[in-house]
């Protein structure tokens, strides 16, 4: 079974939880669940999403 | 009037004997002329571009093509060291025979002997870049061939990338054991010739109805996953008129049709008459009339720019087809490079692997069915935008090819579409190019 791992922010020391995020690139705005601080709003953007989709909505929206 | 006003040097070719010759655009009342003069047949002018659209914002800060520049072109056409683009799509003739015969054709196609099999497997290992190459089978009519499966094969084991169909689709629309064959054997997407959504056009344009036969041509295509993008040849006074039909049955028929390629009529092969002005259809002019057609869909800021080929060459518009409408993700205020106009080059690399993204239906994953549905219909939801814009992006694409009048080398040089003739790339005007005859 998969060990689930907690994000605390090293701010607030509080536990981080999913909250919706937007992201704007070339115009357009998109929204995902990311960890986010309840307290602050710091967000944590983990490299796997850096490198699955937000890498392809940008090859998405590069016109050629 | 206003004085003519010489805007742009460049070179062309006297529409008569073909002879490199210098050229100029020049202005006259809002609209562009090219114009050129041989010492032995001449002054001959082409309007290229109308008042629509201002030219210098279209084309940017693209530098003229200089004296002692591409000195070769276009006789010595086979790419040369002073060509300015790679290749992006790469076409080879399978045949020369066609089952239509149209008063306009760029090949000119007649009913000579096919090369056999083994030649076009020859030919194939010679142009395919392995990984790289977009490869479109052409002609004549490529779909008279009942070897044509054993083509996109031989294709796919060169190790092209892609392998593209151009074809009148009768046969796909007649025979769908054919077009299953073509999936089979790996065919990657077709671009299908379609001038229009009423019957009168074809009457006028390819001698017969076509209507029913594409619609069925595009039915047998999606039920074996295979793309369509529709190709409309516009000439005015036929067709122009009908553009707006032609997208709006193109986004209905999402993600089946894939897009939308424009070509502006040229008169070259079987089309070798000098045409006056008025039958001549610019690209300020398809651009203005897609927004008018469209109603506020699509609108001119969401097409930009060549900048694979030469600007004056063509133009894109990247979309979304939404349930309710078009989603536009293509602005020419917001580019990745900054520029909105055509002076910063695109790698055919880039370029070809953009439009395979496009007019390739791709296999979906993940929680949406192949339909692109799911609860969820908000393009901002990454996860849905990333779904739905693979199972239904939707481009707006323009090809406006170069004729004896209007054929402009600075434009030559920096083609990305490549005949294969003999061992040689040639860019497609160039291969096409056929003079008009003596003047009386």
């Amino acid at each position: 079974m998969a060990e689930r791992k907690t994000m605390i922010c090293c701010k607030c020391q509080k536990e981080m939880k999913p909250g919706k995020t937007t992201f704007n690139y070339l115009g357009h705005s998109f929204y995902t669940d990311i960890l986010k601080c309840p307290e602050c709003g710091e967000i944590f953007i983990s490299e796997e999403l850096v490198r699955g989709r937000i890498t392809e909505v940008e090859m998405q929206l590069e016109d050629k | 009037m206003d004085f003519p006003q010489v805007i742009r040097k460049t070179y062309s070719v006297c529409p008569i004997c073909l002879e490199r010759i210098p050229a100029q655009h020049v202005r006259i009342n809002g609209d562009v002329f090219l114009q050129k003069k041989c010492v032995r047949h001449g002054f001959f002018s082409s309007i290229i571009w109308r008042s629509n659209i201002q030219i210098s914002e279209w084309i940017g800060n693209l530098p003229e093509i200089k004296e002692g520049e591409n000195l070769n072109c276009p006789k010595g056409c086979g790419l040369c060291p002073d060509h300015k683009q790679d290749t992006c799509c790469v076409l080879l003739e399978v045949t020369s025979r066609c089952n239509l015969n149209c008063p306009y054709c760029f090949a000119d196609s007649k009913d000579a002997a096919d090369p056999t099999l083994e030649q076009i497997v020859d030919w194939l290992k010679q142009l395919a870049v392995p990984g790289k190459t977009l490869v479109q089978l052409s002609g004549g009519e490529p779909t008279v061939r009942d070897d044509l499966p054993e083509i996109v094969i031989s294709a796919k084991q060169a190790g092209c990338q892609y392998v593209q169909l151009n074809t009148n689709g009768i046969r796909l629309g007649e025979d769908k054991e054919y077009v299953k064959k073509l999936s089979e054997a790996g065919l990657s997407f077709v671009f299908m010739q379609f001038d229009g959504m009423d019957d009168d056009i074809n009457y006028q344009l390819r001698g017969r109805s076509l209507l029913d036969l594409k619609k069925k041509a595009i039915e047998n295509c999606a039920a074996y996953q295979i793309g369509v993008t529709l190709v409309p040849m516009l000439v005015p006074g036929v067709n122009t008129h009908n553009l707006g039909e032609i997208l709006r049955y193109a986004i209905a028929m999402s993600p089946a049709v894939r897009g939308v390629h424009f070509q502006p009529v040229s008169y070259f092969g079987r089309a070798p008459v000098m045409p006056l002005d008025e039958v001549r259809f610019t690209l300020d002019e398809l651009l203005f009339q897609i927004e008018q057609q469209m109603e506020g869909q699509i609108k001119l800021y969401n097409l930009i720019p060549s900048r694979c080929d030469h600007p004056f060459c063509g133009f894109h518009g990247d979309f979304v087809v939404m349930p309710d409408g078009l989603e536009a993700l293509s602005r020419r205020d917001v580019t990745v490079s900054g520029t909105c106009c055509g002076s910063e080059q695109v790698s055919a690399d880039k370029n070809r692997a953009f439009v395979a993204r496009r007019w390739e239906r791709q296999k979906l994953s993940g929680a949406l069915s192949s339909c692109g549905c799911s609860d969820v219909q908000d393009i901002q939801d990454m996860d849905y935008f990333l779904q739905r814009v693979k199972s239904h992006g939707f481009t707006v694409t323009a090809m406006a090819f170069q004729d004896a009048g209007n054929l402009d080398l600075e434009r030559l040089r920096r083609c990305s579409l490549h005949v294969f003739d003999h061992g040689k790339f040639v860019p497609f005007c160039a291969h096409y190019l056929s003079g008009w005859g003596l003047k009386n």
